[in-house]
């Protein structure tokens, strides 16, 4: 048996053109990226962008979701939940990053594109980007951040960091700043969360990367997540057509979310099953206290190593868990919905919770070995930091939960 | 807002050297480190940018003359009996700038701990080496070569494992002693280190103390080949790489001691490692603790700024707290070898235990805060700009070395609790 395999995860949910995605991305990530990893290390011009661009255009990942009409292969039913799930386990097993990117392409894809919810004339509109280049379509979104002066108009608590005013066919956007989440430097298309002059409902609005008065930063450095070269953004009277405008009300930003959640969530997935295979081999061939004590056979460090393998085959359960919510809209409700936006939210939270841990409790175990790039353990610590970071504050996030479940009206 | 000096210090047992030395370490920090260190991670194998900062307080400043005797051009720190309460002080300051350069400066001292702290002193080594510390104003590195291949964790391990798995070995020849073995990991190689102590067995696979002998060797002898960097997650100014000692040949009093001293002292340096790395988890939190502050005070979070809430305010107090208890915990440490006529001695298995105990404390307790900073700061958590993401990267390493945290548990229990067979 294939020892990822040794994790359960509800394989009978799983259609056999998924579990044979699975395989061949798993097939092409093994030599496409972790082959490679000594030689070019997080290169993004060689080992990176490449990649991306096998596993949206060539595996047609950033197909997915379209109607065959327009091009796409018009997966778009709730059970895509587990495609994603299967597909960008096995990405982020290679790369977190590259599995983040994907994520949003597909959620995207899913909140314009799923099957009960078809938004027509967007999708027309936006899937040629995705299905007719030969280049990946890189996704990025705005959403609400903390503001840095007062008076910002609000989203949950955060500031909307777009402004967004309507003016007969067009919107014009205004921001400073931006901060979006992933590919600042490269995205090529932005779903941005914006506030509405003058009404209380926000908006969500696709801006082409290219656009005039979209203005990007230089990349900056940050934690991990090499795949997704970052930068803030300036809006100066950015115009885009009304019909740009994919939805108005949180209905649709918690499905866009919930759905990006889930690819979150199959990110970490895989990367606790690269950590898996990682302290699997360290622990296979350490020796300690000198007499010949195998490390896994060692009472101490072998409960550490099973906590951990807890801990992965939880979150590996909790990604398909939240395929499941999403899968059954008629038994949890729809995607769009409150309650499955909060389960999503726990979810990915609790996801990156126990991959941090469990990737700090690996080093732990693996020292000097953990903490070198050769090893390639610490690459995945700092993409799950990243990811961890780009999702909220945690000790926020927990509000949200307490207003589902309590009731609490002013947290 | 207050600002890290409104943390508490333990005042009755500072010293009045403590607030000037910790104010040139702080200058030195503002000026020389903190202004670059953003680009340190890029420059970890030249250290283009790094050295020049060592050079200054290494050199120039003199503090790698801090332990030899005064006579030789030192500062004799080494008989001072407030030696660690002002390393501790020290290396917070350092930490608070960057850790990793803060461990290189700090194993620039350590090694010689062996040969220059009273009661241990050899006079002779001094005289041999100091100068090379005392009379040049550039940086001159030492390392304490332990880790090897195998395992650093075992080599550490030397009351349960007595040395028995150090593979380097140490072979008298007439009045030389000629050197075999493989070391890595060391603070300052890759090509940095100017001196080496490095741990030898004289008769491998013996479990006898009195076979494991710290030598002194110089990195020009022929035979000493360091290998370059290895690239890691932090502590870019630290270079760690490979060192091979093929029959290199020493004069036989290069020794630090002698049989079975070589090996009691041994837990000094494993008592002052984890002294220090105390210290420098309370520096790099007490940074954490003002860049955070910072971020919280400027962003608004439902109309008021973000440090208002208070559920954020929680976790900023959770931090606060920790670096309160933990810079207690340190300078007790400290304060423990500062007094062996109160607390035992330095290498006792008591004082080991009892500081390994202190340092893993409070580094997982740091770590577990650090986790939460970087949270609290959302995308910005992660940004190079910020700097809360590189001391969250430094810091995990303070939990890695000196054996990693099992290491420390075990050394606990088996103080505390008269296991044998740990
Ligand atoms: C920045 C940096 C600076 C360093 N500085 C130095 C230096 O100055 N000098 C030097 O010699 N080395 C140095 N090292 C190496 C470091 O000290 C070692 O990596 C560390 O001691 C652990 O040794 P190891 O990596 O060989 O891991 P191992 O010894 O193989 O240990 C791996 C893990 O095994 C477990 N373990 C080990 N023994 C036991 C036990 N008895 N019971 C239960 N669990 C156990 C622990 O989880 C441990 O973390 C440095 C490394 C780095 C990255």
């Amino acid at each position: 048996m294939n020892d990822l395999e040794l994790f359960p995860y509800p394989k009978h949910r799983l259609q056999a053109t998924d579990l044979d995605l699975a395989a061949s991305l798993k097939g092409l990530v093994e030599k496409q990226i972790m082959d490679k990893r000594l030689e070019l290390k997080e290169d993004y011009e060689q080992l990176l962008k490449p990649s991306l661009g096998k596993l949206m255009v060539e595996i047609g990942l950033q197909r997915m979701f379209w109607p065959e009409k327009l091009g796409g292969e018009e997966h778009n039913e709730p059970g895509a939940a587990y495609t994603v799930v299967a597909a960008l386990e096995q990405v982020g097993r290679a790369d977190i990053g590259l599995a983040f990117q994907a994520a949003h392409s597909l959620a995207l894809q899913a909140a314009l594109a799923l099957e009960a919810n078809y938004m027509e004339q967007q999708c027309a509109a936006i899937s040629p980007l995705f299905c007719e280049g030969t280049q990946p379509l890189i996704v990025s979104f705005i959403l609400p951040a903390f503001a840095e002066e007062e008076g910002v108009p609000e989203w949950r608590g955060k500031g909307l960091q777009v402004k967004a005013r309507r003016s007969g066919d067009t919107w014009e956007l205004n921001g400073a700043k931006v901060r979006p989440t992933c590919s600042g430097a490269d995205a090529d298309l932005f779903g941005v969360w914006c506030a509405v002059e003058g009404e209380n409902e926000p908006a969500f609005i696709l801006v082409p990367g290219d656009v005039p008065g979209l203005t990007r930063g230089e990349e900056f450095l940050k934690t991990g997540l090499a795949a997704s070269r970052n930068a803030d953004l300036g809006f100066a009277s950015v115009k885009v057509p009304a019909s740009a405008c994919a939805w108005r009300g949180d209905e649709g930003l918690y499905r866009l979310l919930s759905w990006y959640y889930l690819g979150l969530a199959a990110a970490a997935s895989g990367a606790l099953l690269a950590t898996y295979e990682i302290i699997k081999e360290w622990g296979d061939n350490r020796v300690i206290k000198g007499r010949g004590q195998i490390f896994k056979e060692n009472p101490l460090t072998g409960a550490l190593m099973g906590e951990i393998a807890k801990d992965i085959a939880v979150v590996r359960l909790l990604a398909y868990n939240l395929a499941e919510i999403l899968a059954e809209p008629g038994a949890y409700g729809d995607a769009g919905s409150l309650a499955v936006f909060t389960s999503a939210l726990i979810i990915v939270h609790q996801a990156y919770v126990a991959a941090e841990n469990t990737i700090h409790h690996t080093m732990e175990l693996m020292a000097s070995a953990g903490y070198a790039k050769e090893w390639q353990l610490e690459r995945y610590w700092r993409d799950v930091k990243t990811v961890q970071c780009y999702l909220g504050a945690y000790e926020l996030a927990k509000h949200d939960f307490a207003r589902w479940f309590y009731g609490t009206k002013t947290l | 807002m207050r600002t890290i000096d409104d943390f508490s210090l333990p005042l009755e047992y500072t010293t009045p050297l403590l607030e000037p030395l910790g104010n040139i370490v702080r200058d030195w920090a503002e000026r020389e480190v903190i202004p670059f260190r953003r680009e340190y991670d890029e420059d970890w194998k030249d250290h283009r940018l790094i050295l020049p900062a060592m050079d200054k307080l290494l050199g120039v400043y003199g503090l790698q003359r801090f332990l030899w005797p005064e006579d030789l051009g030192g500062w004799g720190m080494g008989k001072s009996n407030y030696f660690y309460v002002a390393v501790y002080r020290l290396v917070e300051e350092m930490a608070r700038a960057d850790s990793g350069m803060c461990v290189a400066i700090g194993v620039v001292l350590w090694p010689i701990v062996y040969i220059t702290v009273e009661p241990h002193v050899n006079r002779r080594l001094c005289e041999e080496f100091a100068p090379m510390f005392c009379q040049t104003d550039r940086a001159v590195f030492s390392c304490m070569a332990m880790t090897e291949p195998q395992g650093g964790s075992d080599i550490e391990n030397v009351e349960l494992l007595k040395g028995s798995t150090i593979q380097t070995t140490a072979v008298k020849d007439g009045d030389e002693w000629v050197i075999n073995g493989h070391k890595l990991w060391p603070t300052n190689t890759g090509g940095v280190a100017d001196l080496m102590a490095v741990i030898c067995t004289t008769n491998p696979g013996s479990d006898d103390p009195g076979d494991i002998a710290v030598i002194f060797v110089p990195a020009d002898r022929p035979g000493v080949t360091q290998g370059e960097a290895y690239e890691k997650a932090g502590m870019a100014a630290d270079k760690n790489g490979d060192i091979w000692f093929e029959n290199v040949r020493v004069p036989l009093w290069y020794r630090a001691h002698g049989p079975g001293d070589d090996a009691k002292y041994y837990g000094e340096i494993v008592a002052s490692g984890n002294m220090g790395t105390i210290a420098m988890a309370a520096g790099v939190m007490l940074n954490i603790y003002e860049k955070l502050g910072e971020y919280t005070s400027s962003r608004i979070y439902r109309g008021k700024p973000l440090k208002e809430n208070d559920a954020v305010a929680g976790a900023l107090s959770d931090l606060a707290a920790t670096i309160e208890a933990v810079r207690m915990i340190g300078y007790q440490a400290a304060r423990m070898l500062d007094r062996p006529e109160l607390y035992g001695d330095r290498w006792s298995p008591e004082v080991v235990a009892k500081i390994r105990a202190h340092r893993y404390f409070a580094v997982d307790r740091c770590l577990e805060v650090a986790d939460t900073a970087m949270n609290l700061m959302e995308a910005c958590g992660a940004d190079r700009e910020l700097d809360v993401e590189k001391h969250w990267r430094d810091l995990k390493m303070l939990q890695l070395w000196l054996g990693g945290k099992q290491l420390c548990q075990m050394e606990v229990a088996r103080w505390f609790y008269a296991c044998e067979t740990l």
